[in-house]
C-alpha cells in the first residue's frame, strides 16, 4: 500500500478537468469530420486541438496517479497511456463515423484490464490505479486519433492506409506512402508519449503549481502539432496543411510565452550570469 | 560475393555513423544532466547545495531519443515523399527534431527549477541560453547520424521497415547505449569528486555534487568537456559495435543459411558476456573495494 503525497493542492478539481477533457476532445475530433461532409481538408487542425485538450486532461491524471510516490514512474505512465491508446485508436478507426466513440470504449476496457493487472497481479495496490489507467488509455487513444486525423485529414482507417504519390505526373494510390504504411503512427506515438508525461515530469517538486503544469501541457501539445503539421504536407492539400501549421505555431508561441511568464512568477529568483547564491547559514 | 563485400562496406559505414551518434548523444545528455546523474542534480538544492548545473529531465534517455530520432526520421520520410532529395530531407528533418528537443530542454529546466523555489534555487537564464544551444548542436549530430544510418539500411541493405519505424527502434537503442555506458562515468566520477575514493555515497553526502571548479564555478559545459574525453567515446564504441554486429551477422551469414544470423547473434552475445565478466572480475580484483593503507611505520606519539 503506497502512501499518498499531496502535490500542489488547490486549483481546478480533477473531475472538472476530466469532463472538459473528455467532452472537449470528443467534440473537437468530430469537427474533423467536417472534412468528409464538405469534401475539403481545411478542418484537419481540429484533430491536433483535440490532442491538446486530451493532453491537458492526461497531465492532470498523471499528477493524481503519481502523487502515490511514483517519481521515476512518470515517463512510464506516458508510455502505457499511448501504448494502450494506439491499440484502441486503430481498432476504433475501422468503425467509420463512430470511430471516436468506439475508441473511447475500447480504450476504457484496455485501461481497466491494465489497471486490474497492475493492482491485483503486480500488487502495486494504488487506490486510483484502475481509474487512472482507464483515463490515461482514453487520453492516449484520443491523442493518437487526433494527431492522425490532423496528419491525414480523416480518422477513418481507409484514409490512414491509403496515401497518394505522384509518379511521373500521375497520382498513384499506394499503401507505402500512407500514415500507417509509412509508420508515421510511430512518430505520433512517441510525440504523444513524451508530451503526456513531460509536463508533470518537468514541473514536479514542492513548488509545483497546477496552472503552470497545465500551461506546459498545452505547450507540449501545440509543440507536437508543429511537426505533424509539417508531415501533413505529404498527405493533405498544401493550403489545408498551411492552416494546420499556422494554428499550431500561433498556439505554441502563446502557450510558450505564458509558460515562461508563469515560471518567472514561481521561481525563487530570475538571474542572468550571476554567481551561486549560497543559502544563509551555509549548506 | 560482390554483394557481401558491398554489404560489409555499408555495415562499416553504418557502424561509423553509429559511433559518432553515440559519442554525441552521451555528451548531450551529460551537459543536460539527463538520465542517471539527474537525481543528484535535482536533489542538491533540497540539501542546501545551490548549483549552476543544467537540469533538463525530459524522460529517460531511451524514450527521449526514441522521440528525437523517430521525429527526425518521420519528417525526413515526409520530405522524401514530397520528392525532396534524401540528404536534404534528412538534414531538414533532423533540424526540426532538434528544434523540438531544444524547446523541451528549456521547459524542463524552467519547470524543475521553478518548482524548487522553496529551497532558494534561482533560475539562471545564462545557463538556459548557453547550454541549450550546445545540447542542441550535439543532439543534431546524434539525430542526423542515426537517421542517415537508418536510411542507409533501407536504401542500401534493403531493410523492409519504413524509415520512422527504424528511427524509433534505433533511437531507443541509441539512448539506451548512452545511458548505460556514458552516464555512470559522469554521474559517479564527476559529481562525487568531493568524496574520498571508495567512500561510496552515504545518505549524508546525497546532493553534495561538485559545484565549484578549479577556478570559479562549475557549469554543465565543464561536464561536457569531461564527458567528451572518455564517457562519450565509450558510448560511441558501444553503439557502434551494436550496430556493426547487428548488420554484419545478417549481411554475411544470411547467404549460407536463414538461421545463420540468429545463431551468430547468440554466439556474439555469449562472447561479450564472457568478456564483460572477465573485465568485471579483473577490475574488482585490482581496484576495489577500498582498503585502508596498511600501517607500515609506527605512529609517532
Amino acid at each position: 500500500m503506497s502512501v499518498k503525497v499531496e502535490v500542489g493542492a488547490g486549483g481546478i478539481p480533477h473531475n472538472q478537468i476530466l469532463i472538459y477533457g473528455l467532452v472537449g476532445s470528443l467534440v473537437l475530433i468530430y469537427l474533423t469530420y467536417l472534412n468528409t461532409i464538405t469534401g475539403t481538408e481545411y478542418f484537419s487542425f481540429f484533430g491536433g486541438l483535440a490532442a491538446v485538450v486530451a493532453l491537458l486532461w492526461g497531465t492532470d491524471t498523471i499528477k493524481h496517479l503519481c502523487s502515490y510516490g511514483l517519481g521515476t514512474g512518470v515517463p512510464s505512465a506516458g508510455m502505457i497511456a499511448l501504448g494502450s491508446g494506439v491499440v484502441a485508436a486503430l481498432f476504433g478507426a475501422t468503425t467509420g463515423p463512430f470511430a471516436p466513440i468506439v475508441t473511447i470504449i475500447i480504450a476504457a476496457i484496455i485501461g481497466a484490464v491494465a489497471g486490474l493487472m497492475a493492482n491485483a497481479v503486480v500488487r502495486m495496490d494504488i487506490p486510483v490505479m484502475v481509474v487512472s489507467l482507464i483515463e490515461l488509455a482514453i487520453v492516449g487513444a484520443m491523442t493518437i486519433l487526433g494527431l492522425s486525423a490532423m496528419a491525414c485529414g480523416t480518422f477513418e482507417f481507409l484514409g490512414m492506409i491509403t496515401g497518394e504519390i505522384a509518379i511521373l505526373g500521375f497520382i498513384v494510390q499506394s499503401y507505402e506512402f500512407s500514415l500507417i504504411g509509412g509508420s508515421i503512427i510511430a512518430v505520433i506515438f512517441m510525440l504523444g508519449a513524451i508530451a503526456i508525461q513531460h509536463s508533470f515530469n518537468a514541473c514536479l517538486g514542492p513548488g509545483e503549481q497546477q496552472d503552470r503544469t497545465l500551461m506546459l501541457a498545452a505547450e507540449c501539445g501545440f509543440l507536437s502539432m508543429i511537426p505533424i503539421a509539417i508531415i501533413s504536407f505529404a498527405f493533405i492539400g498544401m493550403y489545408a496543411a498551411l492552416i494546420s501549421l499556422v494554428v499550431s505555431i500561433v498556439g505554441w508561441l502563446y502557450t510558450y510565452k505564458k509558460y515562461i511568464e508563469l515560471s518567472q512568477r514561481d521561481a525563487y529568483a530570475w538571474l542572468d550570469a550571476q554567481p551561486i547564491l549560497e543559502p544563509k547559514g551555509g549548506a | 560475393m560482390e554483394e557481401i563485400v558491398f554489404g560489409i562496406g555499408i555495415t562499416a559505414l553504418a557502424g561509423a555513423l553509429a559511433t559518432v551518434a553515440g559519442a554525441a548523444e552521451d555528451v548531450e545528455s551529460d551537459i543536460g544532466s539527463q538520465g542517471d546523474p539527474n537525481s543528484q542534480v535535482q536533489l542538491a538544492p533540497q540539501m542546501g547545495y545551490i548549483h549552476r548545473i543544467f537540469n533538463k529531465a525530459i524522460a529517460g534517455e531511451p524514450p527521449a531519443y526514441g522521440l528525437w530520432v523517430a521525429l527526425g526520421a518521420g519528417l525526413a520520410w515526409a520530405f522524401m515523399a514530397m520528392q525532396i532529395n534524401p540528404i536534404l530531407a534528412i538534414v531538414l528533418g533532423s533540424a526540426l527534431a532538434v528544434f523540438v528537443q531544444g524547446i523541451y530542454a528549456t521547459t524542463a529546466y524552467l519547470g524543475r527549477t521553478a518548482s524548487l523555489a522553496k529551497f532558494g534555487q534561482p533560475v539562471y537564464i545564462d545557463i538556459l541560453k548557453s547550454m541549450t544551444t550546445v545540447t542542441m548542436a550535439h543532439a543534431f549530430i546524434a539525430i542526423f547520424a542515426t537517421v542517415a544510418m537508418c536510411h542507409l539500411m533501407i536504401s542500401a541493405l534493403g531493410h523492409p521497415f519504413p524509415l520512422p519505424l527504424l528511427g524509433i527502434v534505433w533511437g531507443i537503442a541509441l539512448g539506451a547505449a548512452g545511458s548505460a555506458t556514458g552516464n555512470p562515468f559522469y554521474g559517479k566520477e564527476r559529481q562525487y569528486q568531493e568524496q574520498k575514493f571508495g567512500a561510496g555515497v552515504p545518505i549524508s553526502a546525497s546532493g553534495n555534487i561538485v559545484r565549484y571548479a578549479e577556478a570559479g564555478q562549475r557549469n554543465s559545459l565543464d561536464n561536457g568537456f569531461f564527458s567528451a574525453k572518455l564517457g562519450g567515446p565509450a558510448s560511441g564504441i558501444c553503439f557502434g559495435l551494436i550496430v556493426f554486429f547487428e548488420l554484419w551477422r545478417t549481411v554475411v551469414f544470411e547467404e549460407f543459411n536463414i538461421w545463420g544470423p540468429i545463431v551468430v547473434g547468440v554466439v556474439v552475445i555469449l562472447v561479450f558476456a564472457i568478456i564483460d565478466r572477465y573485465i568485471e572480475v579483473w577490475a574488482r580484483k585490482n581496484f576495489g573495494p577500498y582498503t585502508a593503507p596498511e600501517a607500515t611505520e609506527e605512529a609517532s606519539s
